[in-house]
């Protein structure tokens, strides 16, 4: 017994068993005290939770009410600028208008002064694009053209467009119809032309023809703009369909900077009287074509000027004269000249006719050399003629420029 | 469709150098305000003519009509009716004419002797 008190294995063992009940002891007590946390933790991070989810519904709720006050004042600030914009824009429609009935009265005061009346016209020509721009701005505030007191025919509204543009000498109008646009739709029709050829001039290479055929459908008249241009790409063709037909009033501020007004300008006149714009398909020299229908009911029959004008033209489009390089009347025909200078002329066979296909083939038996041109002269004459005829499908006689 | 705010436009609807393509205008030394021109015989009216040209073609076939006078009718300026005469007239379409110079002045003696010698005849 002594031994083992003795011992000091006994002792060491004693004192880490004692050092082991207390890590023990201690070690759950900490161990309590670290659940008890753990808990305390717990619960506050399910009441931060149920915070956080209250505060997000409280965000999402106010983020709506933001955006919906937000469409609201940019709905009215839109609304606002348009109206200013639209007020502005009409003193200066105003203004233009002014001016070019001033120029009007100018330009024939001093027409017979070649350089004044040059002067004037570049001066009337800056002022044109300057009334079609503002006018588009105009139009884009919920503004209207001005209305022309009368029609005026197909012919002349693409002219007029022709001349609100920079490179009007680019464009060629040539028209198969002698029909008018009705008053309320001249100038909007024009503005709309305009457009479509400021933007075939300006995307096609400097120089190139920019062509307007106008052509009658059997639900109205269609102004066709070709340009020679590089055409368009997919994103160009989207953005100017949505433009071409609105379904809502169009956000000026979304026309990019410097805006590009064109196409918005063509979609809202086109909805708003009732004629349809298209672009996109492929032009005959490779750029873009673009499609002005005008509706039956926006067009009258009568053509303000031109009309009693055109009567002689059209009694005298047949006539002979224009055979006469070919020796249709006479029993004979000059061949060449003699020594003395005096001309040759050769008999002709058989009986003298007036028409031209028998004359056409009368020299033919002569064999000269001279007649033989004169013949194919007068066939491409005749073909050209009839081509000319035959494409010209109204009775008014063709007036292409 | 038509508002208070919508304004009647008149100024001319084809404007004048849309007329003349933007081409230089002749000078006033080839076709003075007074030249008269007419219609040569037997012409036809060119395929291309626009309305300007018929316009001129009709008024100028009845008969010698000065410049001046077709730029009138036309109510255009005529510096642009020129332009569209000039061109008719390169085609052969037109028979020109210079107006009729003015008289010499003859002295007022001559007159009154010639006043003097119809008095005693008819007197």
């Amino acid at each position: 017994m002594t031994s083992l008190i003795q011992d000091p294995l006994l002792w060491i063992l004693i004192v880490v068993l004692a050092a082991a009940v207390i890590a023990v002891l201690r070690a759950r007590r900490t161990n309590q005290a670290l659940r008890r946390k753990k808990n305390d933790l717990e619960a506050g991070l399910t009441a931060a939770r149920g915070e956080a989810g209250h505060l997000h519904a409280h965000i999402a709720t106010l983020s709506a009410q933001h955006d919906h006050d937000l469409a609201g004042v940019r709905a009215d600030a839109e609304a606002a600028t348009k109206a200013v914009l639209k007020s502005a824009m009409g003193t200066l429609q105003s203004l233009a208008e002014e001016q070019q009935v001033l120029l009007d009265g100018l330009l024939k005061k001093y027409g017979d002064d070649t350089g004044v009346l040059a002067d004037l016209m570049s001066v009337d020509h800056t002022g044109s694009q300057f009334g079609r721009r503002a006018k588009g701005i105009s139009v884009l505030c919920g503004g209207w053209l001005g209305r022309r007191d009368s029609a005026a025919s197909v012919y002349d509204v693409a002219r007029s467009a022709q001349g609100r543009i920079k490179d009007f000498s680019r464009v060629g109008v040539h028209s198969q119809v002698s029909i008018s646009i009705a008053n309320k739709a001249v100038e909007p029709v024009a503005v709309v032309l305009a457009e479509l050829l400021d933007n075939a001039t300006n995307y096609s290479a400097p120089g190139t023809p920019v062509e307007v055929n106008i052509q009658a459908v059997p639900t109205g008249v269609c102004f066709i703009v070709d340009d020679a241009g590089l055409g368009m790409d997919q994103e160009t063709k989207d953005r100017a369909a949505a433009l071409l037909s609105p379904d809502r009033p169009v956000d000026i501020t979304a026309l990019g900077d410097p805006p590009r007004f064109g196409f918005a300008v063509c979609g809202m006149l086109a909805a708003r009287y009732g004629f349809a714009v298209s672009v996109g398909s492929v032009s005959p020299y490779g750029g873009v074509r673009a499609v002005i229908r005008v509706p039956e009911d926006l067009l009258t029959p009568d053509v303000p000027q031109p009309e009693p004008v055109q009567e002689p033209g059209i009694e005298e489009t047949p006539a002979p004269q224009r055979l006469a390089p070919v020796p249709v009347v006479g029993p004979s025909h000059v061949v060449g000249t003699t020594q003395g200078g005096l001309p040759k002329r050769r008999r002709r066979k058989g009986p003298v006719s007036v028409a031209a296909v028998p004359d056409a083939v009368a020299p033919a038996q002569d064999g000269t050399s001279v007649p033989a041109s004169e013949v194919t002269a007068s066939r491409i004459g005749a073909f050209a003629r009839g081509t000319l005829l035959g494409r010209d499908n109204t009775t008014e006689g063709p007036q292409n420029q | 469709m038509r508002t208070p705010g919508e304004e009647a436009v008149t100024s001319d609807f084809v404007r004048s150098y849309v007329i003349t393509g933007g081409r230089s205008l002749p000078t006033s030394e080839d076709l003075a305000l007074h030249t008269l021109v007419t219609l040569a015989p037997e012409r036809t009216l060119p395929l291309g003519a626009g309305p300007e040209v018929r316009a001129i073609w009709e008024l100028v076939s009845g008969g010698y009509l000065s410049v001046a006078e077709v730029a009138g009718h036309l109510e255009l300026p005529v510096g642009v009716v020129r332009l569209l005469l000039t061109d008719l007239s390169a085609q052969g379409h037109l028979l020109l004419r210079a107006a009729p110079p003015r008289h010499q002045n003859v002295d007022r003696a001559t007159l009154e002797k010639v006043l003097n010698g119809l008095q005693s005849l008819i007197g």
